[in-house]
């Protein structure tokens, strides 16, 4: 548990994607989730597919983490599949067994809808596998950089995220010694009505919260001492570096993206 | 930089962290569909409201929803639960901060929180009828569930349940941090006027 808190899902490694830049993976990420829906036949589905398998391949993830995220929803990949293939009526009858009747549009729309599911999945899950969260901070600050002209503090969002993320383990190391001194007194956080649950969340809030707000304090004037200054001329530890194999994968995307376009009906 | 604004800066980022953590001690109610779960991630937003301002409880959210989407993923790759989450954290927060902040007594506080569970199950009842569950339906497919019937009898009583719990744990945790809660608003919040 704590050694999943402090990388998140993160995998280190040194596949390609993993060295991309994070700008370029968030982009990335955000355009792929829009031209999925641009898919519509058996040739962009494909496509689709085939994508997103070269990228899990050039990913070098291995296949066992990407089906653990998608644990949560295979039973709504199931489920949806399954609602298509009962209640959908277009084209001819497949299978006819009397009481059920399977439609070759039921079939094709259940196989569309699920690679989408799995592809959309697949694709977010890689993204948080090969970056570290503390990378992603830093990629979508630099991404969000242009909104600052709407007066929108980014570089305070920035930094609180990095505190946030630099802090989760040490609170939940707080919090896991709250909880065995709780439970070394009797009491159970996991179990019991719902009455007791919540008598039980307030012994472990009220020192979660004055802790909190000391280390703040600390912190805060720690970094005021330092001539902490806001985000203004600030230089930065983490350097990012938009290289060529950015620009590759940028390519791929608007290629796909054409493709999909070219083919759909 | 102005000395106080730093701290609640560093403040916020604490209290998001406390906020992520708690999203883990969910637990989802009986005789509800799983994907409403429990989970008391709303207190420390807040407090951060409390002490320091709408805009820092609104900010505890979003850090957290954000952190939340970065270590678990969204089961349907676009976070359409965790823009979810953020709605229904706002709209239980802010009447309770309104509402506290004239009254500053423990009668506005529950006054504050009975409120906040109204707008919250209302607000979010209206939220998923057009937006939120067609979201779901569209990343899903089609209609895989009725719209109405799952917002009457799933949505609606269950903001209901959540709001309800929130109120006595907060009430709870006010009891025995009043003093404190006062104490921090005064450095943060009252510093500032």
């Amino acid at each position: 548990m704590m050694e999943k808190m402090i990388f998140g899902r993160f995998i280190p490694g040194d596949s390609f994607v993993h060295q991309l830049d994070p700008r370029s993976k968030l982009i990335f990420t955000f355009i792929f989730v829009v031209i999925v829906f641009l898919a519509n036949n058996v040739a962009t589905y494909g496509l689709l597919l085939i994508f997103t398998l070269f990228v899990i391949l050039i990913s070098r993830i291995r296949l066992y983490f990407l089906i653990n995220g998608l644990k949560p929803v295979i039973i709504l990949v199931i489920f949806t599949f399954l609602i298509h293939i009962l209640f959908t009526r277009e084209g001819d009858v497949l299978l006819n067994l009397g009481f059920l009747e399977v439609y070759e549009g039921g079939l094709r729309q259940g196989i569309f809808i699920s690679i989408r599911f799995v592809v959309l999945v697949f694709v977010t899950t890689i993204l948080t596998l090969t970056t570290s969260p503390i990378s992603i901070t830093d990629g979508l600050e630099v991404l969000l950089n242009p909104l600052k002209k709407f007066k929108l503090p980014i570089h305070e969002l920035a930094l609180m995220m990095s505190i946030a993320l630099r802090f989760i383990p040490t609170l939940m190391d707080e919090t896991d010694k709250i909880m065995k001194a709780q439970m070394a007194r009797g009491s159970d956080l996991g179990a019991g009505p719902i009455k007791d649950r919540i008598k039980a969340v307030v012994p472990l809030l009220v020192p979660l919260f004055v802790s909190a707000f000391k280390r703040a304090e600390d912190l805060a004037t720690a970094m005021e001492v330092r001539g902490y200054r806001g985000g203004e001329g600030r230089t930065r530890y983490r350097q990012l570096k938009w290289d060529a194999k950015d620009t590759t994968c940028i390519f791929a995307l608007v290629l796909m993206t054409a493709l999909l376009v070219f083919f759909r009906s | 930089m102005n000395k106080m604004k730093l701290r609640s800066f560093v403040t916020i980022a604490m209290l998001s962290s406390i906020s992520f953590i708690l999203m883990f001690l969910n637990f989802p109610l009986p005789y509800f569909p799983v994907f409403l779960e429990i989970d008391f991630s709303d207190v420390p937003a807040l407090i951060a409201a409390i002490t320091m301002g709408p805009v820092a409880g609104i900010l505890v959210e979003f850090i957290k929803n954000i952190l939340n989407w970065l270590f678990m993923g969204a089961p349907t790759g676009v976070p359409v639960g965790h823009m979810a989450n953020f709605a229904t954290g706002i709209l239980f927060i802010m009447p309770v901060y309104y509402v506290y902040k004239r009254t500053n007594s423990v009668k506005g506080l529950i006054f504050g929180l009975i409120a906040g569970t109204f707008t919250m199950s209302i607000g979010m009842s209206v939220l998923n009828y057009v937006a939120f569950l067609p979201m779901y339906t569209y990343f899903l497919g089609m209609g895989t569930f009725d719209v109405k019937e799952t917002i009457v009898l799933g949505i609606l009583p269950f903001n209901i349940i959540k709001g309800i719990l929130l109120m006595v744990l907060v009430l709870m945790l006010f009891r025995t941090m009043r003093n404190w809660i006062e104490n921090q608003r005064a450095q943060y919040l009252l510093q500032k006027q």
